[in-house]
């Protein structure tokens, strides 16, 4: 990003991540593919480091978004300085033996296991045995009535989705949850791996940090003092307790395999193919000057502005400067997530009005305005028609600007609107005719930039999705000297043994439910 | 395994499923007349029936010909509303359907889903427990009360098997059925079409197609108290 005079300051890298919405067809394979290798454990069989939501719905756990209750993230004072929202160092100290904030496992959901082994030693009898629902908590038999994904293709939503709280405002008035008003789209979720994380700035342990060499946020297993000022802090209810040690866990980023140069385990196996990984060079001088812009509706602008373009010889100097190795600026130039975040402007971020600077965002569904085109009687395929239905059709627009925009419906509908273009030239472009070079024009893109973008975006070669340098084995030392241990915890391994992932003992027994 | 002409398909290598590989790619032509693929079926049975072309036809009217199963109890609402049993995107079939952990990611048992008017008819909430019944079979579910269902249809997803949180039924009082106990391939005239090179019908499927994927069942909220 060039930025004039100013000189830059201390460059850092991250490893980012963006998904494209449109293509996620809610399969939940990611999540499943992230419990199993993170959370398939005692102590936390409710815990979804990766979640994957039914948007219009409330979400996991429930009205995770609604701050005013949950106190997540960062607010500005009288003065216009950042603090936590849950109050400065006093207050979260007084709360450190009740936290009000705090959600109970009825906000996420009570956990199950099915009596599998009534299937094979039920005595003889005249009907089929079966494995009836029971709560791994308690060991007792249990009613299920919430889970990680209940309102999934919005099962329920008559009922619960009006609690989403983003439908706050007038036009949220007009959301009918009527078959023909129906509006849908998945959204999955993981720890957004902040540029100015507040679950590491409530912690009173230092257990949290987020990792110099690739800005990977982390729980100190043998730091962590179970305080749970994390999960309160943060605005996104990405920190879990695991209830049989006591400590926070969350998303790891599958720092093992990003450090190999792979994908985590979300992105490799994501279905629709559309998640992206790539580096994103910041200003590490300006992240706090960035978070505290007094406008939510500016925070975007600034987030970007906080980006450096890899290309820019000032840039590569003082990443030189800063010391990331010349591998890791090749792989900033080639990263996908830089080239739909600063250069095509197509991702946005999940609630940048939190002010944590999130690091994974998103390219808004453009189905939702589709599907009202043609309930509408437009046709799909007319650029004119769904240009006008981005400005006209509220409902869906206002309720991604909640999303994505701190509310401001413009900046999501002229990401629409660039989508739209792109699509209806290289749709032409593929049948052979001449592209409407003027319509890609108005939304700030040339037929060779278009191309680039469909590339990425439609075509989506694995080699272009992911762009992960390989961590760099003279950081070894200092990358293994931060992690004292496994940033998730087994229960009832035996601590400091000579187990891989450092693994330390148990607060108490885990119930002793059949299994 | 039985693989037919009908879904030959090939994972060797690690390559994803793909259908029909005998034809595509070791060009054994297609079992039609013409060796390509066609929809148009050129036997006098069909033409006369009018299915010599794909065509709609809405399910039989069993109740209207046969009555109905004399289940209706007074004050106690029913509905009967059209039954389909489409593949959901969360499973391959039955596999992965009541895996554990997606289980953990729906209603962790056999549900059923309806419009929101269907439900309100017969006083039901999300996540209440139902039962439907036809002449088939009677199966125990809950409800997934929702607005993208429209009224007058009702889904269960193709295939929950009966092992898992699959309760007693009231009309009955044995275990309930799964998604097929609804449904009952009919013979119709066109099934008994022969003597055509192209109508050669494979194990699993008889006739030219499957029509018990579009049923009719009654539904009604159940007592809330289940008992394995
Ligand atoms: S999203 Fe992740 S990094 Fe950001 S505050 Fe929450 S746990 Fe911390
Ligand atoms: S695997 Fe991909 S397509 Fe499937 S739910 Fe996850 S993000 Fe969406």
């Amino acid at each position: 990003m060039p930025r004039g005079q100013s000189t830059v300051g201390r460059v850092m890298a991250q490893v980012a991540m963006v998904m494209n919405l449109d293509k996620c067809i809610g399969c939940h394979t990611c999540s499943v593919t992230c419990k199993q290798t993170w959370t398939n454990r005692t102590g936390v069989e409710y815990a979804w480091f990766n979640n994957v939501e039914s948007k219009p719905g409330i979400g996991y756990p429930r009205r995770y978004e609604d701050q005013e209750k949950w106190k997540g993230g960062w607010t500005l004072d009288r003065r216009g300085r950042l603090v936590l929202r849950s109050g400065g160092r006093v207050r979260r100290l007084l709360s450190l033996f009740s936290n009000p904030d705090l959600p109970v496992i009825e906000d996420y959901y009570e956990p199950v296991t099915y009596d599998y082994d009534n299937l094979v030693g039920a005595p003889a009898g005249p009907d089929l045995p079966v494995a009836r629902p029971r709560s791994v908590l308690t060991g007792r038999p249990a009613d299920i009535t919430w889970g990680a994904n209940w309102e999934d293709g919005l099962g329920g939503a008559p009922e619960h989705a009006g609690g989403d709280p983003n439908l706050s405002g007038e036009w949220a008035e007009k959301v009918r949850f009527e078959f023909e008003q129906t509006f849908l789209f998945h959204l999955p979720r993981l720890c957004e791996h902040c540029l100015n994380p507040a679950c590491v700035s409530a912690c009173p342990s230092g257990a949290m940090y987020k990792r110099v060499e690739d800005g990977i946020v982390l729980v100190d297993q043998d730091r962590c003092r179970g305080w749970r000022m994390c999960v309160t802090a943060c605005p996104y209810k990405k920190v879990y307790v695991n209830h049989a040690t006591g400590k926070a866990e969350k998303c790891t980023f599958c720092f093992p395999r990003i450090e190999a140069g792979q994908p985590t385990v979300c992105s490799e196996t994501c279905v629709g193919r559309l998640r992206y990984l790539g580096l994103l060079l910041y200003d590490a001088d300006r992240v706090g000057e960035a978070a505290a812009t007094p406008d939510e509706q500016d925070l975007l602008d600034a987030q970007r502005g906080v980006f450096l373009d890899p290309r820019d010889p000032e840039v590569i100097a003082a990443a030189r400067a800063s010391g990331i190795p010349e591998d890791w600026l090749e792989a900033a130039r080639r990263s996908p997530v830089y080239d739909l975040v600063a250069r095509y402007k197509v991702a946005l971020p999940l609630h940048p009005e939190y002010r944590t600077l999130p690091m994974v965002w998103y390219v808004p569904p453009l189905s939702p305005v589709l599907d009202a085109v043609t309930v509408a009687g437009g046709d799909q395929e007319d650029p004119d028609h769904v240009f006008a239905a981005v400005t006209r059709l509220r409902i869906p627009l206002e309720y991604l600007a909640s999303l994505f925009t701190a509310g401001d419906p413009d900046v999501v509908g002229g990401v629409l609107m660039k989508l739209t273009a792109l699509r209806s030239y290289m749709r032409a472009v593929s049948l052979g005719e001449e592209g409407n070079e003027a319509a890609l024009g108005a939304v700030g893109l040339d037929a060779a930039e278009a191309r680039d973008l469909h590339r990425l975006l439609a075509v989506a070669k694995y080699a272009d999705r992911y762009v992960v340098p390989a961590a760099h084995k003279e950081d070894a030392a200092a990358l293994s000297a931060l992690e004292s241990g496994c940033p998730v915890e087994s229960a009832g391994a035996p601590a400091g043994g000579g187990v891989a992932l450092g693994m330390p003992t148990l607060r108490r027994t885990p119930s002793e439910g059949p299994a | 395994m039985i693989t037919s002409y009908e879904w030959s398909g090939s994972e060797t290598g690690g390559r994803r499923y793909s259908p029909f590989v005998i034809n595509v790619e070791h060009k054994k032509p297609w079992h039609t007349l013409t060796g390509r693929q066609h929809f148009f079926v050129q036997h006098d049975w069909m033409a006369e029936l009018g299915e010599q072309l794909p065509v709609y036809r809405p399910p039989l009217n069993v109740i209207g010909h046969y009555g109905d199963e004399h289940l209706h109890e007074d004050g106690r609402a029913e509905v009967t509303v059209r039954y389909l049993t489409p593949h959901s995107k969360w499973s391959i079939h039955s596999n992965y359907q009541d895996n554990k952990y997606m289980l953990d990611l729906s209603r962790g048992g056999p549900a059923i889903w309806m419009s929101t008017a269907d439900a309100e008819r017969i006083g039901v909430r999300d996540n209440e427990w139902v039962e439907a019944y036809n002449r088939n079979g009677v199966v125990a579910a809950r409800a997934v009360v929702t607005h993208r269902m429209p009224e007058g249809t009702v889904y269960m997803y193709h295939a929950q098997d009966r092992t898992v949180n699959v309760p007693r039924t009231e009309i009955g009082g044995r275990r309930g059925g799964m998604h097929n106990s609804l449904t009952r391939l009919l013979l119709k005239p066109t099934h008994l079409a022969g003597g055509h090179a192209q109508l050669t019908y494979a194990f699993n499927y008889y006739g030219p197609t499957g029509n018990q994927r579009d049923e009719v069942t009654v539904i009604r909220r159940r007592s809330q108290r289940v008992e394995y």
